[in-house]
């Protein structure tokens, strides 16, 4: 980490390409989400456009995580401690993935296949 | 006590302890707004409706994001001032930084005015209409204020009410005193519809007591007052723990007596055995008082804010329990501004009962009752085919389906917003029209438009309305988890900002007794600022352009 003055110094050019780099990206993740020509993937909003405005983010995330909070070069502990706790965050998004399996989607699961509560769960949207 | 290691390393960790301190509280942090973001995922795939995909104003976003990313950069440069030992410096950026900060709270605050104050309603058949309320007037054409000195939106309940209900516990003063108030306004007389009388103690008479003869609390006629409702109060409270003691010393005499009768056996299967026989202690009750009933004479008709009450068309029912005897009467909705109608839950709804959602819209309750709806509807088909022409055009087909690549979304085919009402006045296609950098920033210019008559007025009958709320949580799951999430990060940005501040007003000590002290708590600080940011690149796209 730069840590002299004289590093630091150094390391103010880097400060100000880095704040450039986000407005930049800001400015990109906004004309794909609102300017047809830069809109990839179908019209309007779609999954491509999902991966491309996450995509964005997450780069400029790593530019501030990298640079601004010097975790490019952090002893290995912070690493350990701040990089752990993704997984646990991470698993949290895995949970949504049991909501496909809840029950309760079931047709059957009140027992009655021909009930007017099956019939909505049975419905296109909730499927 | 001194502190170890806030400026100097340990020698085990090579780290400052408040260093590791942060980036602790920083992954629990990851932990905590992971399981909201979580959340959002979970809510907008299992949503129920259509999501309001791309439904906030970038602009206001765009400018917060910018502002938070310039006191990211502002914040490192303190840190670097303070490492070159230039105070000056250090006090110029970190100003920046908390002005940054307070800006950036202030911009939030507007967004959230305006979510606020902009109502939507769900009519029955699940059209959606979003805009203004009108304020109620008097005669002389001034606002009616409410008892807080607010100007009163024009939908309220109105009932014509013969007889009032209270319930003696949970009746609430300031409502009280509004029926009184608007009574008054009408020469009509609030009073007891009758006696409200019992028994309240009893006398030895012998070898049993007896119940002193009835006592009167309030005479039939005696108009309504706070007093009353609280001296009656009063007296039901006491019956009723009078009379709970007495059920409970009926019930543990049973259960001894049964307990008694078969000592080997648990309490379970005893249970169905104990009963409370009020009949028995029936000479001891006090009289309970619950509710007491006033008659309105004449009759009058009282205004309720819909969200204070449960309304039927003879009888409804207040949030405080009080009952009201008396008819509805015609209760609309005013909108002075419609700023957008929306049809996409209508479709949704339509498509899954196997519908043709064109037919359903058509038919819909709104377009045959409102001329601007069938226009604006009309204006809106022929931009959707303008639309897909263009496409077509632009794209081609799909050569296996013949199908075209690229097709109107759901929004622009069942959606006309606030800019296509200005496109229509305007009398140009939907996208080419006179936005004003202001109405970009904070929605319509209401007033600025008025003479052009850009946004129409409608009533909605209250039979009509199936929901209605502000732009609040209240609303729908987007804005639930979309105030969560901005709330706790808004939460942050002043917790993080009041930190920066210290360093900023009160650091000159710290400084001058060790200045890498100061540049270590700058740094920590610092981190967590940088954190906030992050947690921002993420919410930005997420809510503004998803």
């Amino acid at each position: 980490m730069a840590d002299t003055p004289e590093a630091i110094r150094k390391s103010i050019r880097t400060y100000l390409i880095v704040g450039a780099a986000l407005f930049v990206c800001t400015v990109l993740t906004v004309m794909v989400a609102t300017v047809p020509i830069f809109d990839v993937g179908k019209h309007g909003f779609d999954t491509y456009d999902l991966i491309v405005g996450l995509g964005i983010a997450l780069f400029k995330v790593t530019l501030v995580a990298a640079v601004f909070m010097h975790l490019n070069h952090e002893k290995k502990s912070i690493y350990w401690i701040f990089f752990g706790s993704f997984f646990f965050a991470g698993a949290l998004y895995f949970l949504t993935l049991f909501a496909k399996k809840d029950p309760i989607r079931d047709p059957l699961f009140y027992g009655d296949e021909k009930s007017e509560v099956s019939d909505m769960l049975a419905s296109p949207t909730l499927r | 006590m001194e502190i170890p290691y806030i400026v100097t390393p340990r020698k085990d960790t090579g780290l400052f302890n408040s260093k590791i301190a942060i980036w602790l509280f920083l992954a629990s942090e990851v932990m905590l707004f992971g399981g909201f973001f979580s959340a959002y995922v979970f809510l907008r795939i299992g949503a129920d409706f259509p999501w309001p995909e791309r439904t906030l104003p970038v602009l206001p976003g765009l400018i917060n994001t910018f502002v938070l990313i310039a006191s990211s950069v502002t914040v490192v440069f303190a840190w670097a001032s303070l490492k070159m030992r230039q105070w000056g410096r250090f006090k110029l950026f970190m100003s920046i930084t908390v002005g940054c900060a307070a800006l950036f709270m202030v911009l939030k605050g507007l967004e959230y005015k305006v979510k606020f104050g902009h109502q939507a309603v769900r009519l029955n058949d699940y059209t959606i209409i979003e805009g203004h309320l009108g304020k109620e007037k008097d005669a002389e054409d001034n606002y009616i204020l409410d008892h807080n000195g607010k100007k009163i939106e024009e939908n309220l309940i109105k009932i014509q009410a013969k007889s009032l209900t209270f319930n003696t516990v949970r009746f609430y003063e300031p409502w009280v005193e509004e029926f009184l108030t608007q009574a008054e306004h009408q020469d009509a007389k609030i009073a007891l519809a009758a006696n409200i009388e019992g028994t309240d103690g009893f006398s030895d008479g012998g070898e049993k007591k007896v119940p002193d003869d009835s006592i009167v609390y309030a005479e039939e006629g005696e108009p309504l007052t706070v007093e009353l409702l609280e001296k009656i109060k009063k007296q039901h409270r006491k019956a009723r723990k009078k009379n709970a003691d007495l059920r409970t010393k009926f019930l543990r005499a049973e259960w001894k007596k049964v307990n008694d009768a078969n000592p080997d056996e648990p309490g379970w299967k005893l249970v169905d055995d104990v009963k409370i026989d009020e009949s028995a202690f029936k000479d001891e009750m006090l009289t309970e008082f619950g509710t007491i009933q006033f008659t309105v004479e004449p009759s009058a008709h009282f205004d309720f804010n819909p969200s204070d009450i449960r309304e039927g068309a003879t009888q409804s029912r207040l949030r405080d329990d009080t009952v009201i005897e008396g008819t509805m009467l015609a209760s609309p909705m005013v909108f002075h501004d419609v700023d957008a109608i929306d049809f996409q839950y209508l479709a949704m709804k339509a498509v899954e009962k196997g519908q043709d959602p064109m037919v359903v819209i058509e038919n819909s309750w709104l377009i045959k009752n409102h001329k601007f709806a069938r226009e604006a509807w009309e204006w809106n088909k022929e931009q959707v085919a303008k639309l897909e022409k263009q496409l077509e055009e632009d794209y081609g087909f799909d050569k296996k389906t013949g199908l075209p690549n690229r097709e109107p979304t759901e929004k622009e085919r069942y959606r006309i917003g606030w800019k296509d009402f200005v496109a229509m006045s305007d009398g140009v296609d939907r996208g080419e029209q006179n936005i004003k950098l202001l109405e970009e920033f904070k929605g319509p210019d209401y007033d600025g438009r008025r003479n052009a008559h850009t946004f129409p007025h409608t009533s909605i009958p209250r039979e009509q309305v199936a929901f209605a709320s502000k732009f609040t949580p209240k609303w729908n799951n987007y804005y639930a988890i979309y105030f969560t999430i901005t709330g706790l990060h808004g939460l942050h940005v002043i917790g993080g900002a009041l930190v920066l501040a210290y360093y900023l007003f009160f650091g000159r000590k710290m400084y001058e007794t060790n200045p890498e002290w100061l540049a270590n708590r700058v740094e920590i600080g610092g981190l967590f600022w940088h954190f906030v940011d992050l947690v921002w690149i993420f919410a930005f796209p997420i809510f503004y352009l998803m």
